[in-house]
């Protein structure tokens, strides 16, 4: 225990990966391709993976100084750097996700890349940063552009300790996830009994709109959003609870105001079109209370009573994490459930900690 | 529960449906290969015409194996559909098919001396 009475699982919070940590985890000839030809020993990320969208620190009005700091003293962002990151942020565990696989999306004509970050990214992670007895676990990325290699993955790594889940970007697959291309990724996880958490990303948001929206705020209220609700609707939709019925998923950084507006409307939906939904032997929704939904970026209405209402109609508590997102500019600390009048004692601890181990088993 | 008077059996051949009102309801009577249905012709949803609406059997899907495409076949069971929004309900128990807990009131009908009767 830390800063807070409760015990604190992070189940969102990015290692901010630099392809130079990578480079010795991928196959030649990719390997060579990052380093360049021109003697430098840093590797080029523009060159090889896409870049996210939008000025994240509004022009330099967020600065993050104590983040800013860490850095410093730790010599960039390394593996050394996280337990300053879960000192600061006053967590017992942190699940820490790949901050290139969010820009999957981007990664059009050649599809091996996303394979070959998601693979490097876990084995550089199982080699110098996870550590279960220190609280600090990774999720895989999940290529969905080559299915077959997502499962190779799972069934590879799945065993280890430090690894609690399986990732997705929701932002870009086409078709969507509740297509059964991605049927063997669901059933190699369901198998592992790996849970399945599908996260919001910045790469691609813009495309929402074909010309793009004009500032960043437009850009990150609707795209992270709208990703996510591509794919739960899609999910549920197709039957994948039916079809994998022991599946985890979990749905992360849309905030919740959002989950029962995708109940309540599919529901209504389903009522005028339950034929083109036939797998389904309940309301969509009903699917939806049996999902989990990281709680960040929270919002906090004037009113509290709002947020204890969605709360209720999600079905409780308990199928809500904390989840920080840190470092990115909007992260929430613990502080964002610790402070929340609405919630008792018990549902506090287990927004912070109990739905965690429920999912993830830390 | 009485007995309340239609037609005439042939006045109702298979494939045929007559919409009646009886006791104040509008109430719709279907000859379906030789069998008899009746059911409240408003919808639960928003009042719409409901037993103007299509009939044909639930569309069922198998999951037949992972990656494959869902099998989805026609069982046996008759299903009306409201013409105004689709909502679609088990012509025999009046059960909406997305939700069991929402029902169209539907009726038994009876031949007394080749006269169609409804039980309402």
């Amino acid at each position: 225990m830390g800063k807070y009475k409760y015990r604190v699982v992070d189940s969102d919070a990015h290692y901010m990966e630099g392809l130079d940590q990578l480079v010795d985890y991928f196959p030649e000839p990719w390997k060579s391709r990052m380093i360049g030809g021109s003697g430098k020993d840093k590797a080029s990320i523009a060159g090889i993976y896409p870049i996210s969208t939008g000025d994240r620190s509004v022009f330099g009005r967020i600065q993050r100084d104590e983040f800013t700091e860490m850095q410093r003293n730790a010599g960039g962002f390394t593996p050394e750097i996280i337990p300053d990151v879960m000192e600061f942020l006053g967590v017992d565990a942190i699940n820490m996700l790949s901050q290139k696989m969010l820009t999957f999306s981007r990664i059009k004509g050649d599809d091996e890349r996303a394979t070959l970050l998601a693979n490097a990214y876990t084995d550089y992670m199982l080699d110098k940063v996870v550590n279960p007895d220190e609280g600090i676990y990774t999720m895989a990325p999940l290529p969905f552009q080559e299915p077959k290699e997502a499962v190779e993955l799972i069934d590879r790594v799945s065993h280890e300790k430090g690894i609690i889940g399986g990732c997705f970007v929701t932002a870009g697959p086409e078709p969507p996830f509740g297509n059964r291309k991605y049927d063997p990724i669901y059933e190699a996880a369901e198998a592992n009994d790996l849970p399945i958490v599908f996260h919001a990303g910045g790469g691609g948001i813009d495309e929402f709109v074909s010309a793009g929206y004009e500032k960043f705020i437009e850009t990150h209220v609707l795209g992270f959003l709208m990703a996510n609700q591509s794919q739960i609707t899609s999910l549920v939709i197709q039957g994948i609870p039916e079809k994998f019925p022991n599946l985890k998923i979990v749905f992360q950084e849309s905030g919740v105001f959002w989950i029962p507006l995708m109940m309540h409307r599919l529901d209504t939906e389903y009522l005028k079109r339950q034929s083109e939904a036939p797998l389904l032997k309940k309301k969509p929704s009903e699917y939806i209370k049996d999902m989990y939904f990281g709680i960040q970026p929270l919002e906090v209405p004037e009113d509290l009573s709002y947020l204890r209402q969605v709360i209720d109609m999600i079905g409780g508590a308990d199928r809500l994490l904390y989840a920080s997102d840190y470092p990115h500019w909007d992260y929430d600390p613990p502080s964002a459930i610790t402070d929340l009048s609405i919630l008792s004692d018990d549902e506090k601890q287990r927004v912070l900690a109990g739905t965690a181990h429920e999912v993830f088993g830390i | 529960m009485t007995s309340v008077p239609i037609c005439d059996v042939t006045e109702l051949p298979p494939g045929e449906r007559k919409i009646v009102e009886l006791e104040g309801k509008s109430i719709g009577v279907f000859n379906i290969e030789g069998k008899y249905y009746a059911a409240s012709n408003t919808c639960p949803h928003r009042g719409g015409p409901v037993c103007t609406g299509r009939i044909g059997n639930e569309l069922l899907a198998d999951f037949v194996g992972v990656g494959l495409r869902v099998k989805e076949h026609f069982g046996s069971n008759l299903v009306l559909a409201c013409p105004w929004h689709g909502w679609e309900f088990n012509l025999e128990t009046g059960a909406h098919l997305g939700d069991s807990r929402i029902s169209l009131p539907v009726y038994e009908v009876t031949i007394h001396d080749k006269k169609l009767f409804i039980e309402i």
